[in-house]
């Protein structure tokens, strides 16, 4: 049987309220193995690394802030993006501006005992800023759900 | 001093006999949006406040009030 277009999109901001968060998490995880591996290299491995990490905040980030669906008509990802999630969506860069905001005292606070890199710095940013707003978008939307 | 919504959606949704996913395809949005509002956990705009009003034959004024 067809799935009307609402029932589509309440389908959709479920399956998003789930997914965002977990996605934070195993993006957050990803990072132990900078930490563990280095920030540099030469190899290919590393490139492959490295080239992963930002593809994954590219897709993670084009997610957050389209609301993802990317399959479903227009009018579906219309409604699965209506006046709540917009708002929730706002509050959540919201929380992952000030944490972005945080990683940067932190990073500067760190390049005062110990050389920092400019890469390193973008990656540490980045990484805690977007974890910070999937997280928040996803607790919300599971919030109004219930 | 923090000024608080409150509405009679549900009230007025129940007596009309709607499911908060009926009312929410009256107005164009999600099931999720008429649930946070029902609770008063959203404040939704003019816009989506006169929806819900036409939506369940009511002035915005009846179906939304600021709380004491």
């Amino acid at each position: 049987m067809e799935q009307t277009d609402a029932a589509k999109a309440e389908r959709l901001t479920s399956q998003r309220a789930r997914m965002l968060p977990v996605l934070a998490v195993l993006f957050l995880g990803q990072q132990a193995s900078y930490f563990s591996g280095g920030w540099e290299g030469d190899r290919t491995v590393d490139h492959v690394r490295i080239s992963a990490w930002l593809v994954l905040s590219v897709v993670l980030l084009l997610a957050l802030t389209t609301g993802g669906g990317w399959i479903y008509s227009k009018r579906v990802r219309d409604l699965a993006n209506d006046e709540s999630t917009r708002a929730h969506r706002a509050d959540a860069f919201q929380w992952g501006f000030i944490a972005a905001m945080g990683a940067c005292i932190l990073m500067y606070g760190i390049s005062l005992f110990e050389p920092v890199g400019g890469r390193e710095a973008v990656h540490m940013v980045m990484t805690i800023g977007l974890a910070t707003a999937l997280i928040r978008f996803g607790w919300l939307e599971r919030r109004a759900q219930s | 001093m923090t000024e608080r919504l409150e509405n009679d959606i549900k009230g007025r949704r129940t007596e009309l006999g709607l499911t908060q996913a009926e009312l929410a395809e009256a107005c164009g949005v999600t099931r999720k949006t008429v649930n946070t509002v029902e609770n008063g956990v959203f404040s939704p705009s003019a816009l989506l406040a006169i929806k819900l009003a036409r939506a369940l034959n009511v002035t915005v004024e009846e179906l939304f009030q600021i709380a004491d």
